[in-house]
């Protein structure tokens, strides 16, 4: 078997890996980056469990191969806290009572950082679109939107300061 | 007084909404859930090969081309394991021996050192079946043209509450004969009689189910995986090898969410039973998503009949009957489904003529386990139902004559019990005041109809008498805490909550406790399973009395060591207190090293450790001829559940607007965390009204995976759901205190099915009231064209 | 039976460096090459064991591919490997054709269409794809690199069956471009899932409408079906019921009810044909009637 030698930046640290072809990004940053933050629920891109961002945007890394991410900048939950700083929307979900078995939590984080990075005003609705492919079955959902809310104010008063 | 505060002044954690102490590791990606488990090179993977086939003989198999694949470890099949497996009717093996019953059914199962070498094997075994007529309906098999699944029937180990009827696919049969029904008819001034038709649905858990097992060339196995069982699995996997209970070691840490599905045994005893062919290597099984849609345990289906009548004032006067509970291929755990319906089968009233018949059947279906509400959530989607139209037939209000009939303390109870004191009304009152019961909004737009249902509903935990917690609580040199505890957080937060009440019966504050996880039972007290909505109760009640125990211990050495009296001591904030001399001293001074004597005389007291235990032993038997009996249960956690919503005539669609729901959970130790679980079982119980439905057709499941089973999304929520505490405290809660997780999802179909009905007028022989039902109901009742 | 795999297949992985290159490689291996962009339709296939591929030819970086370019006499060039959220942000497609962002929108989730493609979902050709229809009525052609070199495939008869297009072993779609809009264009598409967002279309409508002074109604309506068909379906009775007489209510509802008449679903484990027919009408009849809304006002 073929693998395939990339070079990537995870979490803001420079790694080098070598993948077999039909690895998942997913695959690659559990098993050979021992990142097991991020889950895997499905395998099909329909959960969201695996949610991480690949050059600033969330994507399902259950369907992105490892070899396709050489020079690609990725972030998993475990890069989401700065300095042992909570990111606010990790703070925000926590304070909302969105957070009970925890494992689509990794994935509605980065999934909520994204939207909060490219909308930080977001509605109650688009908080819900944005969050459509992030499954979740403990927590019936309205927590975790007033997280993204919190957080969205949270980010507020920190820009003012 | 000590530092100014009187002991009224301090804060107990009780009745406070603490934030959940695994939240930092959950936010950050660092809590460990078992497929994060590390295990080294030496790990070797699993894959199952499992029967095609709903039902068939196995006539021979043949692993040995599998065997010589390079890199595969062990092959197994059913001939390497006889022994039997169930909690409470011992009907399954771990591996088919000689018959498959279910698509599913694990035939084979290979260890290999990596996944698609394991897979490779599996289509290199050869496998002769002779197909079998299945069973697919659970009232056609208990007829005489049924093929017996279990000819064996009569020969299995079962339980002495449990009552199965050799010759037939009938593994439990339980009965109420309450008052005299047969005659009570004739004084009924409306009757109603119904049908209804619940699927089969899944758990669906975000965490696929993953074990891995060690065997050692000693015997001894050790078990990882998610679990909300440990123990159970302990015993049930240790017996089915014959391995003794203290030779197997189970280590249970976060999970992806239970719902029951993680309750009992399933698939964990593949993995053990493989690990003992390749000893000393750890063997990991992990299910794909389509392997948990196919082969994890189901939610039994159940087809009702019911007939109920009432008085001309609105009072219920008879019910009769029949539950044939769809309960898959194996019913080891099922079966008390059967029985948990049975004695709750008048629902949430006082009926004084009641007959039931509750079969559980065996069908060629997947494995019905526990899920969310134990048969809850199937019986009360027909019967809340059939009591809205009953209401309708008097020309009575559904909510007025839910108040006349509901359970209050001291009714007397389907099993000629007494109803303990309960909230039950008062839910009803103010679930109904907040969906504005009475009044109705217009419609958003021309194409809609709008509409409000209300549910009651009843559960009490569905276990053995005797089953036990048990709990151990010790301190360290900085003063703080560590609880043992045997149950399992899924999410519902029993290890925050176990905290809490820790923290105020010792006398410490909540962030100086914390709790040993994972569970391991080499280390961690017995508890008999996470399940059933018992933890804060009987679990609850093994803190308490452990955490007292050590308290005890504290105060005794204090009060040799200040020669006064132990009743003038206290523990208040970590700091030992006289309220007599104002002396005080911490925690952490004493807890492991005691106290000196004076004048260097010796020592006082040593490390503190307490010990607690609860079971309860006051549940009686019940007849097995009429159901009835002193105390069928421990207690009963009621409530509400209101909805309001719209049905689009164009297309069918359900959009709920707003819920409303009260339960009576006694005490909420943690405020915040009942309401969560108000609030998430809700929008389960919606998923399972408006979108779910594993579909079989003639055993074949047609929609395996996400694309095609679905469940609530974000854009599904309703705008809002106003949850309501009732505390009505239990008699031997912990502070009053009785379960609420899996209440919150039980009336949700009946509601939602009763907003229908007001909306279109239309009701449905089951959910999932889909768009397609709902528009092609409108259809045939001409209310669209 | 369980097919589904726990992890993908073994394959080669191959990075072409330029689309000549990529074409060859894909006509040497017929059989056993599949390009592909997002991959977010042809991983999960291939773990259900529904398609096999020796060697994934990722043909995402190559010239072309990743552009948005807006002509204001060529019209608008999506390049194939512009990712369906690209394409909903583009100012380009906002101003000039917000129906292809309102259909790419609908598609599953966001994580999703961080991968997924216009392209993709045309090539897939799935009868349920949600952005085909869009790009039927706007009048897309494709770009396709083959091995006798580029040519262009208008989307009109692309589709041959589900799964099934004109392509041929080499065929590489480079980018799909659409024609500038006639003035006043209004278009919508109506998804029907079974969730409120993020489901595959159990029925899709697609409609656009547009005045046209030459017909007797003075407006040009076109209608797409979605998951009713075995392609995605144009209905051209719709274009001629409402170009033919002055548009009454009456005429709306012919044109939905011969929508009805023109698909031809199936019963599935998604939905019965009978509920298909009957959402085809009642939604074909909302779109209609939304754009006529919009059209007449303007």
């Amino acid at each position: 078997m073929k693998l395939h030698r990339i070079e990537l930046t995870v979490n803001g640290e420079l790694d080098r890996v070598d993948v077999p072809a039909q690895m998942t990004l997913l695959d690659m940053l559990r098993e050979k980056l021992m990142l097991t933050g991020t889950k895997n629920g499905c395998a099909a891109g329909e959960c969201g469990a695996c949610t991480v961002l690949m050059n600033g945007e969330p994507v399902n890394s259950c369907l992105v191969l490892a070899v396709e991410c050489d020079g690609s900048e990725i972030v998993t939950v475990e890069g989401l806290a700065h300095d042992g700083q909570l990111d606010p929307i990790q703070r925000a979900i926590v304070e909302a009572g969105g957070v009970q078995c925890g494992f689509c939590t990794p994935g509605i984080l980065i999934t909520s950082r994204a939207l909060l990075d490219r909308n930080p005003e977001p509605t109650d609705s688009e908080i819900q679109e944005a969050l459509v492919g992030n499954l979740c079955r403990c927590t019936g959902y309205q927590r975790i939107i007033d997280g993204v809310l919190e957080a969205a104010e949270l980010e507020k008063e920190l820009a003012h300061v | 007084m000590f530092n100014g505060q009187i002991k009224t002044d301090i804060p107990t954690p009780i009745g406070e909404s603490k934030t959940r102490l695994d939240a930092h590791e959950k936010v950050t990606g660092a809590a460990v859930f078992a497929d994060d488990m590390q295990f080294g090179n030496g790990l070797l993977h699993a894959r199952i090969l499992r029967s095609p086939y709903p039902h068939a003989r196995i006539v021979s198999i043949d692993i040995s081309q599998a065997k010589q694949l390079p890199g595969v470890k062990a092959v197994v099949t059913g001939e390497d394991f006889p022994g039997f497996l169930g909690l409470y009717l011992l009907d399954r093996h771990i591996f088919c021996r000689d018959r498959v019953r279910y698509v599913g059914d694990p035939v084979a199962g290979v260890a290999a050192i990596d996944e698609s070498i394991a897979e490779k094997a599996l289509e290199l075994i050869k496998v002769e079946y002779e197909v079998l007529e299945p069973v697919t309906d659970p009232e056609f098999g208990t007829g005489p043209e049924a093929p017996l699944i279990h000819p064996d029937l009569d020969q299995y180990k079962v339980a002495n509450f449990i009552l199965p009827q050799p010759g037939t696919n009938i593994s439990n049969y339980f009965k109420i004969r309450k008052g005299d029904v047969d005659s009570a008819w004739e004084k009924c001034a409306a009757i109603i009689q119904r049908k209804y038709r619940i699927p089969h649905i899944q758990h669906v858990p975000i965490e696929p189910h993953v074990a891995i097992a060690q065997v050692e060339e000693s015997g001894k196995v050790t078990l990882w995986g998610t679990s909300q069982s440990p123990f159970a699995q302990r015993n049930l996997i240790a017996q089915a090898l014959g391995v003794t209970q203290s030779d197997m070691r189970v280590i249970a840490p976060y999970i992806g969410g239970g719902f029951g599905s993680k309750a009992g045994v399933s698939m964990e005893s593949l993995a053990a039973a493989i690990a003992t062919k390749v000893k000393g290597r750890p063997v990991k099984l992990l299910l794909t998503r389509e392997e948990e849609f196919y082969t994890a345990f189901v939610r039994q289906g159940l087809v009702a009949h019911f007939k109920m009548g009432c008085d001309e004032d609105g009072n219920l006067l008879a019910m009769e009957n029949k539950f044939y509970w769809d309960g898959g291929a194996y019913t080891e755990y099922g079966v008390n489904i059967t029985r948990a319906s049975g004695y709750s089968s008048s629902g949430p009233y006082e009926v004084p003529n009641v007959k039931t018949d509750s079969y559980c059947v065996y069908t060629n279906h997947p494995v019905g386990g526990p899920m969310r509400g134990f048969g809850m959530p199937e019986m009360h989607a027909g019967l809340e139902q059939c009591i809205d139209e009953l209401a309708h037939q008097i020309g009575m209000d559904p909510v007025e004559f839910r108040a006349i009939n509901c359970l209050k303390d001291d009714s007397i109870l389907v099993t000629g019990s007494k109803m303990h004191p309960t909230g039950l009304s008062q839910c009803l009152e103010k679930t109904a005041k907040a969906i504005g019961w009475g009044t109705k909004a217009n419609p958003s737009a021309p194409n809609k109809r709008r509409g409000k249902g209300i549910a009651l509903m009843w559960k009490a935990p569905a276990m053995p008498p005797n089953a036990g917690s048990s709990a151990w609580v010790e301190l360290a040199e900085d003063g703080q805490v560590t609880v043992g505890l045997g149950g399992q957080d899924l999410g519902q937060g029993a290890f925050t909550v176990g905290a809490q009440m820790a923290a105020a019966a010792l006398g410490v504050p909540y962030e100086w406790v914390h709790v040993a996880t994972p569970i391991d039972t080499r280390y961690s007290p017995y508890e008999w399973q996470t399940v059933a909505s018992r933890l804060t109760w009987s679990m609850g009640n093994a803190i308490v009395s452990a955490a007292r125990d050590a308290r005890r211990q504290i105060l005794e050495m204090m009060a040799e060591a200040w020669e006064e009296d132990e009743d003038n001591l206290d523990i208040l904030n970590g700091m030992v207190v006289s309220y007599k001399s104002e002396k005080e001293m911490p925690l952490k001074d004493i807890v492991i090293y005691g106290v000196p004597k004076p004048d260097d005389q010796g020592w006082i007291g040593g490390p503190v450790i307490g010990r607690g235990k609860f079971m309860p032993d006051y549940v009686t038997g019940l007849d097995p001829e009429t159901g009835q009996g002193e105390r069928a249960v421990v207690h009963y956690t009621t409530g509400a559940q209101a909805v309001e919503l719209e049905v689009d005539l164009d297309t069918g669609q359900i959009d709920i607007i707003k819920g409303a729901a009260a339960f009576d959970v006694g005490r909420a130790i943690n405020p915040d965390m009942v309401i969560a679980q108000i609030e998430g079982g809700f929008v389960q119980g919606m998923s399972s009204a408006l979108f779910e439905q594993l579909k079989y057709e003639d055993g074949y499941l047609q929609n395996p995976s996400f694309v095609d089973y679905r469940i609530a999304t974000s854009s599904d929520i309703p705008e809002g759901i106003q949850s309501f505490i009732v505390e009505v405290p239990q008699d031997d809660g912990p502070w009053g205190a009785r379960g609420i997780g899996e209440h919150s999802m039980v009336p949700t179909i009946p509601a939602i099915a009763n907003a229908i009905y007001d909306a279109i007028g239309v009701r449905f022989e089951g959910p999932p009231f889909t768009s397609e039902k709902v528009y092609l109901g409108m259809l045939e009742a001409g209310i669209v064209k | 039976m369980i097919n589904a795999l726990p992890k993908l297949p073994e394959f080669e992985y191959i990075k072409p460096e330029n689309i000549s290159k990529a074409t060859q490689f894909l006509s040497t291996h017929a059989g056993e090459a599949r390009p592909f962009l997002g991959g977010t339709d042809l991983f999960v296939q291939m773990r259900d064991r529904a398609k096999e591929a020796k060697f994934l030819v990722d043909i995402k970086g190559l010239d072309g591919m990743n552009d948005v370019r807006f002509d204001p006499v060529r019209g608008l060039t999506v390049g194939a490997a512009v990712n369906m959220n690209q394409v909903i942000a583009s100012p380009e497609v906002q101003d000039n054709y917000p129906l292809l962002a309102e259909a790419a929108r609908s598609v599953a989730s966001y994580q999703l269409r961080t991968r997924a493609t216009i392209i993709g979902n045309i090539c897939n050709a799935s009868p349920a794809g949600d952005t085909i229809g869009a790009c039927l009525l706007l009048d897309g052609e494709l770009n396709v690199h083959g091995v006798n070199g580029p040519r262009q495939e208008p989307l009109k008869d692309f589709f041959s069956g589900p799964g099934d297009t004109k392509l041929k072993h080499g065929d590489i779609v480079t980018s799909i471009r659409f024609p500038i809009p006639p003035e006043g264009l209004k278009g919508t598409y109506i998804k029907l899932g079974r969730n409120r967002l993020s489901d595959l279309a159990i029925v899709g409508v697609t409609v656009i409408g547009f005045p046209s002074a030459n017909l007797p109604s003075g407006y040009i309506f076109r209608l797409a079906l979605a998951s009713v068909a075995p392609v995605p379906l144009v209905v051209d009775r719709v274009e001629s019921i409402l170009g033919s007489e002055v548009i009454t209510g009456e005429r709306l509802a012919a044109a939905a009810q011969a929508a009805m008449d023109a698909c031809t679903p199936i019963d599935d484990v998604r939905a019965s044909a009978q509920y298909r027919k009957l959402m085809v009408r009642n939604l074909s009849l909302r779109a209609l009637t939304e754009i006529w809304n919009k059209v007449k006002d303007d």
